[in-house]
């Protein structure tokens, strides 16, 4: 075990990560044997579907917590995002580019509101997003008078942003989501470990007076991690509404919950300072099989919340004796 | 005085790498205010932490009322009669007077707390003290002073016999002081012994019996402050012979330019009225005792923490620092005191701390180019003879000269003209001192300038081209470094007014 630990390739990608990468396919196997419907293509792209929103949650949620913050708002967020655009959509007949812009628009001034009252104001972020995240419930509702808000579909016309999920090619429907997302995976890492931006980010969340005291602007690069992660749940808005057409206000909350998860499960601490957009990546993924693999069990959702939450403690916590080990 | 209460004889103690106390002696009588003395890092806390249990002793003997004793923490101290009365007072704000005072040892009925009981035995224990505190109101709305006159309120409910005061008057008024040196006479009238330590000349005149006096961890002596003269005690406090060649001239040339000029700074009470001039290529050091100010001033200086006034002028022109961005942008470097927490980022890598005040010039496009980051961090771990396996290791596996090399480094990449260096040395061990030493004389040769902040009296007087003095957010003295001695420093640290 040590010495598999002290690998070097084992190293690079990071003892937890394969761990992580046990876990999802253990879990896929699992649900296969147990679930004989599972191992179809079509539940494959269920499971996806449900990973594509969550995964930009949690992509956009873990610049956050690297700072050393949270964002308990942006599953609302993605819902307000969906309907203020779907409601531009179908009732005000506004082009679907626009529509999908303003979906992004709303998600990133709410990212915009949230960072400045945290960094610029010095709010605590726990309290901060979760005003934000009523507010964001409430502006939903208000704008789309409490109705549903149903996005067309995809023979309609304007219903070509479904192509952005799923994609035909003769009778085959491609993955289109899968491919987007890991390149929004892909510009988050590089963001997050190539750019100065990430390095403040990441830096701040470990010590941030330090960083002051080097004379960095810290507030300016606190509040650009809470914009990059209200623009992510704009953007889950479209692939939420691309996967499940309809959006209903009031809603959102326990997909934070998942999006954090999801995060934590990857190796980002809470504590701030580190973080994986690939960890972020294979958590979604786990939380996605698991909640496609209880549904094909003919289970309810609340067993995937049960063992959605034992899974982040078991990962947590190993992550915590492995850290303090090093030390 | 009356008969001897507590001796303490021969402790010494001993930590990886420092003697903390060598040998050392302190005999407290009934009805006596016995003074502890010394300059910083003299031993007194680590004196005080043996006798209540917070470090064990290596050797020595501890008697207290007439029979040998060894506390192993302070709770068991408290139970027999030893109390500390600490600087920083462990008050919890929102309960109130009572609750603070009994907390841990609520009187009960049945399952119940009996607040009625609580206050009433409160309002008791002022009345013992002659002080007027209402038992009820929140401890946050009590003045500083008031707060510990609750927290001797405290000690004296613990039937405490020997109550030690560890400078009890730095957070407090002059009217707050005479109020307290009101109870300390009447709980000397009441034949309880006690050990109080201060830096304060004037106090130890006024309110004390004997003087106590330690120096490097060592004793000194003791007297009976009626019999001797602030010089004496001065004299006892830095008598030492200094091992390493104190600086006898100044290197800088008469006519060397002014790159920093301070004009009448004021931030809060540690920071009132400082003003003055670093030249090029000089170490101006700033002596004072703790809490003279010292720290606060660079650190308002650099922006750190917001300012009330004063003027800044950087090569004779004024500038504007209302945060650190403006001070690094004007060419300022500040190396912390607590490296750990305002220093370096523990998460991140030698590389990538040593350019984080410069990341702008190492960026291609919007990507670092960490190919020249390690580069640059490569040098600068050659020339500073930091040790590190490579720029790739996480700082928080360095030593702690090593770190402090690390965030020098890091100054020394934005090529600051004024350095700040705030005890440079501290928790480094005497080979990585020499070498920062070194080092500070290299950088003023190439003609850049140091703020240097000491609590060490002969890394001053090494070091310093000339020397300010601050006491109690004041500035007491300007000494060139022709005319320095231990004497004339601490007259000057001492002297309140």
């Amino acid at each position: 075990m040590e010495k598999l630990k002290n690998n070097p390739i084992v190293k690079k990608i990071g003892f937890n990560k394969i761990v992580l990468c046990c876990v999802l396919l253990i879990m896929y196997a699992f649900f296969s044997i147990v679930s004989p419907t599972f191992l179809s293509y079509s539940r494959i792209l269920s499971a996806l579907n449900y990973a594509y929103f969550l995964g930009f949650l949690a992509l956009g949620v873990t610049f956050v917590i690297a700072t050393g913050g949270i964002d308990f708002s942006i599953g609302p967020v993605m819902f307000c995002a969906a309907l203020i655009a779907g409601q531009l959509l179908t009732k005000n007949e506004l082009p679907l580019a626009l529509c999908l812009l303003s979906s992004v628009i709303v998600g990133m001034v709410f990212g915009i509101i949230n960072g400045y009252l945290v960094a610029y104001c010095g709010l605590p972020s726990f309290i901060t997003s979760m005003a934000i995240m009523m507010m964001a419930k409430g502006i939903g509702s208000v704008f789309t008078k409490t109705q549903s808000v149903s996005w067309p579909q995809g023979v309609e016309t304007g219903g070509w942003y479904r192509n952005l999920i799923k994609i035909k090619l003769g009778t085959v429907q491609l993955p289109m989501g899968l491919v987007i997302l890991l390149v929004a995976a892909v510009i988050c890492a590089i963001i997050l470990n190539k750019t100065n931006a990430g390095r403040y980010i990441l830096s701040l969340g470990s010590n941030k007076e330090a960083v002051r005291l080097s004379g960095v602007n810290v507030k300016k690069w606190e509040m650009i991690a809470y914009i990059i992660c209200g623009t992510m749940a704009g953007i889950a808005a479209i692939f939420y509404v691309g996967a499940y057409t309809t959006v209903q206000p009031g809603l959102g909350d326990t997909f934070n919950n998942e999006a954090i998860a999801g995060c934590v499960m990857g190796g980002t601490s809470m504590a701030g300072g580190l973080a994986s957009i690939s960890g972020t990546f294979i958590g979604v993924m786990i939380i996605s099989i698991l909640q496609e693999g209880i549904l094909a069990m003919g289970f309810q959702k609340d067993y995937q919340y049960v063992l959605t939450g034992i899974i982040v403690l078991a990962a947590v916590y190993a992550d915590i004796r492995s850290r303090k080990r090093k030390n | 005085m009356g008969e001897v209460i507590l001796t303490m004889k021969g402790i010494d103690k001993s930590f990886p790498g420092v003697h903390a106390l060598d040998h050392v002696d302190l005999e407290v009588k009934k009805g006596e205010v016995h003074a502890l003395m010394g300059e910083n890092g003299a031993g007194k806390s680590t004196l005080m932490k043996v006798l209540t249990g917070i470090y064990s002793k290596d050797e020595g003997t501890i008697i207290y009322e007439g029979r040998e004793v060894e506390f192993s923490n302070p709770r068991e101290a408290q139970a027999q009669g030893i109390i500390i009365v600490h600087q920083e007072l462990n008050m919890m704000n929102d309960l109130t007077v009572a609750q603070n005072i009994f907390i841990g040892r609520e009187p009960m009925k049945g399952h119940l707390i009996d607040d009625a009981k609580m206050n009433e035995e409160a309002k008791k224990l002022f009345e013992r003290l002659n002080i007027e505190i209402d038992p009820t109101e929140s401890m946050g709305n009590l003045t500083v002073g008031k707060q510990q006159m609750c927290e001797i309120a405290k000690a004296i409910s613990h039937e405490a016999k020997v109550i030690v005061f560890d400078e009890p008057s730095a957070a407090l008024t002059e009217s707050e002081i005479e109020e307290l040196f009101k109870i300390i006479r009447d709980l000397r009238e009441k034949e309880m012994g006690i050990v109080y330590i201060s830096h304060r000349m004037d106090e130890i005149k006024v309110i004390t019996d004997r003087v106590t006096v330690m120096r490097d961890g060592g004793y000194v002596g003791t007297l009976i402050t009626k019999d001797c003269t602030k010089d004496d005690i001065i004299n006892m406090m830095v008598g030492r012979v200094i091992y390493e060649d104190p600086k006898t001239e100044s290197a800088v040339p008469k006519d060397a330019p002014v790159v920093l000029k301070v004009e009448n700074l004021n931030a809060g009470k540690l920071v009132r009225d400082i003003s003055f001039e670093l030249h090029k290529g000089e170490i101006l050091g700033f002596s004072g005792l703790m809490g003279a100010g010292r720290t606060e001033t660079a650190r308002a200086l650099f922006g750190a923490d917001a300012k009330e006034s004063g003027d800044i002028y950087i090569n004779g022109k004024k500038v504007e620092i209302n945060n650190p961005e403006d001070a690094v942008a004007n060419g300022i470097g500040y190396l912390s005191e607590d490296r750990k927490r305002y220093g370096i980022v523990v998460d991140k890598t030698v590389a990538e701390n040593s350019t984080m005040a410069t990341l702008k010039d190492f960026m291609k496009g919007p990507f670092i180019n960490k190919k020249k980051e390690r580069e640059v961090a490569q040098k600068y771990v050659d020339s500073l003879k930091t040790k590190t396996p490579s720029v790739d290791q996480l700082v928080v596996n360095l030593s702690g000269g090593n770190q402090q090399k690390v965030v020098i480094a890091k100054w020394l990449v934005k090529n600051c003209d004024i350095l700040i260096f705030d005890e440079p040395t501290r928790g480094i061990d005497v080979g990585a001192k020499s070498e920062i030493y070194h080092l500070m004389n290299q950088l003023v040769a190439e003609g850049k300038s140091i703020i240097m902040i000491s609590s060490e009296m002969t890394e001053i007087l090494r070091m310093s081209d000339r020397i300010i003095v601050m006491c109690e957010g004041k500035q007491t003295g300007e000494i060139r470094i022709e005319e320095a001695t231990q004497e004339i420093v601490m007259q000057a640290a001492t002297l309140r007014n």
